[in-house]
């Protein structure tokens, strides 16, 4: 089956928030997933694997300085929008990071990052390469489930365009597991929901 | 945004017009996306056609409507259902509907309108494609169809009063686009002149919606009185508009799309302003605004509602009206920043819906200083997405206290000022307010109350500093809110300036808000949380619209009963 990436969004958005991620980073994770599918990459599988793994193996940082580590595997959604909202340090040297989980993740961050600062930037991970100037990307098939390090910086050449997917066709299960996520957000239907919470009042078949 | 025109007086401010009680006081305007699609349908001079019509005596069938501008045509795809009246609801928790529509980029082939048969009628429940540009509903007025079509069948035509007092016969009940159930999002067509501005697929499809509604009911009448039924006369079928029946859901997307709100907001700010800067009115200009006027009351006239708070209102505008047509009888408004003056009379001397109804009409003389602004109301850009961890946590703190410094001081935990909460029902996915300490809905809570978010946010940088980044470390659960105060740079209007969860709120001035900029009129608010409204009454069909017809159509013409 194929969705718009409006649903792609929208089901990200709800499943990251289900399984328990403050509104703002189910915001970030979710204009990810999108941007990820809508270039040709399986956003909705990245996401439900993360979401389902446990949230307690992967790490935020706790502090920025020097290369960005923490006692364990970092949490590319959470990593990831640090990247973006420290684009700004990309001006004056690369961000170095060791062990993330889903690297992958990483390159809409660094997407929306090079869109800020109107730059190309490159995301190198244990030797492969992606570059982005946000719209345009280039990056192999294929990337590590756990990157050992990743350096990311101003810099790479572009191809003068790439593929655009205008629909996704996720995984039939990891669309499920997103949706099961979602679900975790909505209220229980309650007879005084039906009547109350949509707004009865005066007569609808008039 | 164009910013040739000299505006020596400045744009409102956001503290007084994004007020709840002003935007629920909002009405329609030239930039309205209605009267948008009519002006540039006229002016590139679309054409229109009816390929398939099959409909039965029972009023069961399909057709298509299409519409074809200069690069492309689009296609209202109709499907006519026998409908028992016991199934007959506006509320999105129906399943069944009169009618049930989807508009088709281009011209649907037989194979699609199989497949779309297969799903359309099932609305939320089927699958459209990327074909499709919108999913809609409608259901009759049983009050009015049954006396149509009774009246056209035994060869007369309906009764004048009747079709005043309703309006229309079909309301819609939901017109979903972008993306929803598998349409096309909104970037497939984003880019192309005829549909750039916002809402422009939705609005052509109920443009459209309107012309099949009134040819079924013709084909009804033909099928019940055979060679004594006679055509509906083409006045009676241009007073006719479609009705429509908002509910919740659409209060959550004027929060939902800060940005988007505010282009609206701005731009028509920024047209009052143009207009207020205006130092000498021409005779003509003078007497378009009055010749409006009077047009207004009598569109004001033909508004009915049973609500009692816009019953209240309805009486104040229309005392309004009076006041106001006294007043522009004394003055000439020619000279000495005549519309500046007639503002800063209306903000002295008028109710919120007189204000809102000058401002909207001293627009209507100046489509030069007006109307190329319709270019900046869609969010085509999407960079106000990004978050400047860089900033500095005083910028911050500044930011949230311009646009929320009403709320910081406010008792958040007291019950009259949380009294609400904002969810999504498992039912039927869509958003419902419900009382927080009544029912079992606090867990799942949706970020619809800016303003109480802003005041914790607020208080948790109380006695910080450093930069937003090391903040967001520390607190990850205010990153929606440091994104929103981040956007209101770019974003002025794009915050509501009132309590969106208070035990007082009106969710229906959320609704006129963004239904007033559709260029809906009359609204009739059914609870405090759905309206009813009309659209595209007074405006020319298909085979009459010309750049004659195309723009002032929702003003009543003077001197018709």
């Amino acid at each position: 089956m194929s969705y718009s990436l409006n649903e792609v969004e929208a089901t990200a958005k709800r499943a990251t928030r289900g399984a328990g991620y403050a509104w703002g980073l189910a915001e970030d994770a979710a204009k990810a997933t999108r941007w990820l599918c809508a270039h040709d990459i399986d956003g909705v599988g990245q996401l439900a694997r993360l979401l389902s793994s446990e949230s307690e193996t992967r790490l935020a940082l706790a502090a920025i300085n020097g290369v960005w580590a923490a006692k364990g595997v970092l949490c590319p959604f959470r990593t990831g929008c640090l990247l973006s909202d420290c684009a700004h340090l990309l001006n004056e040297q690369p961000i170095e990071m060791v062990q993330v989980a889903a690297p992958v993740v990483l390159v809409p961050f660094a997407a929306l990052a090079a869109r800020r600062l109107e730059v190309v930037v490159t995301v190198e991970c244990d030797g492969d390469v992606a570059v982005t100037d946000g719209q345009i990307l280039s990056m192999p098939s294929q990337w590590s489930e756990i990157a050992e390090t990743v350096t990311i910086q101003i810099s790479g050449t572009l191809p003068a365009s790439s593929p655009r997917q205008t629909r996704a066709r996720p995984n039939a299960v990891d669309w499920d597991t997103l949706n099961r996520f979602a679900h975790k957000t909505y209220a229980p239907a309650t007879e005084e929901s039906r009547l109350l919470g949509a707004g009865a009042g005066l007569s609808d078949n008039d | 945004m164009d910013t040739t025109a000299q505006t020596t007086i400045p744009r409102r401010d956001p503290a007084t017009v994004m007020r709840l009680s002003r935007l629920g006081s909002l009405h329609q305007c030239r930039l309205s996306f209605m009267r948008q699609l009519t002006r540039r349908m006229a002016q590139e001079n679309w054409s229109f056609a009816r390929p398939v019509f099959r409909v039965d005596d029972n009023g069961v069938g399909c057709a298509v409507y299409s519409a074809k501008g200069p690069e492309r045509t689009y296609s209202l795809v109709a499907f006519a259902h026998d409908l028992p009246p016991e199934m007959r609801s506006d509320r999105v928790i129906a399943e069944a509907w009169d009618a049930t529509f989807a508009l088709f980029d281009g011209i649907p082939s037989e194979d699609d309108i199989e497949r779309l048969s297969q799903n359309v009628p099932l609305q939320e429940a089927g699958r459209v494609s990327e074909s499709e540009l919108s999913l809609s509903r409608a259901n009759r007025s049983v009050r009015l169809w049954a006396h149509v079509v009774d009246r056209l069948a035994a060869g007369l035509q309906p009764d004048f009063e009747q079709i005043d007092m309703v309006g229309y016969l079909m309301r819609t009940t939901a017109v979903y686009g972008s993306g929803k159930f598998g349409a096309a999002d909104r970037e497939k067509i984003a880019d192309r002149p005829e549909v750039q501005a916002p809402f422009q697929a939705e609005m052509l499809s109920v443009f459209l919606t309107r012309t099949f509604v009134r040819d079924l009911v013709q084909h009804m009448a033909r099928a019940k009185g055979g060679d004594h039924a006679v055509p509906l006369d083409p006045s009676l079928a241009r007073r006719l508009g479609i009705g429509n029946s908002t509910g919740l859901g659409m209060a959550p997307f004027i929060v939902n799309h800060p940005v988007l709100f505010n282009n609206w907001i701005m731009v028509r700010e920024e047209a009052i302003a143009r207009v207020r800067s205006v130092a000498e009115a021409t005779e003509d200009d003078v007497q378009r605004f009055r010749k409006l006027l009077r047009r207004s009351e009598v569109s004001v006239d033909r508004w009915r509602s049973e609500h009692p708070i816009q019953v209240k209102n309805l009486a104040a505008l229309k005392d309004d009206l009076s006041t106001l047509t006294a007043h522009v009888g004394a003055d000439d408004l020619i000279n000495d920043y005549p519309w500046d003056r007639l503002m800063n009379w209306a903000a002295g001397a008028l109710s919120e819906e007189g204000q809102e109804l000058v401002a909207s009409l001293i627009l209507e003389p100046y489509a030069n200083l007006v109307d190329g602004l319709t270019s900046c109301m869609s969010d085509s850009n999407g960079s106000a997405f990004a978050i400047d961890g860089s900033m500095d946590l005083a910028d911050l703190r500044g930011l949230l206290e311009e646009s929320f410094g009403w709320a910081l001081d406010l008792d958040w935990d007291a019950p009259e000022n949380c009294a609400r909460a904002w969810y999504v029902s498992e039912e039927k996915l869509e958003p419902r307010m419900g009382e927080r300490f009544d029912e079992p809905i606090a867990e799942y809570e949706q970020p619809l109350a800016p303003a109480r978010d802003a005041a914790l946010t607020h208080r948790a940088l109380n006695g910080r500093q450093g930069t937003v980044v090391e903040f967001l470390l520390d607190h990850p659960e205010h990153r929606h809110t440091v994104r929103r105060a981040q956007m209101s740079r770019v974003a002025p209007y794009g915050e509501i300036r009132d309590n969106t969860i208070s035990a007082q709120v009106l969710p229906i001035d959320m609704l006129r808000a963004k239904l007033s900029f559709f260029g809906a009129t009359h609204f009739d608010p059914r609870s405090d949380r759905w309206v009813r409204i009309c659209m595209y009454a007074g405006a020319p069909y298909p085979e009459d619209l010309t750049t004659e017809t195309a723009d002032l159509w929702v003003y009543p013409q003077e001197g018709t009963a």
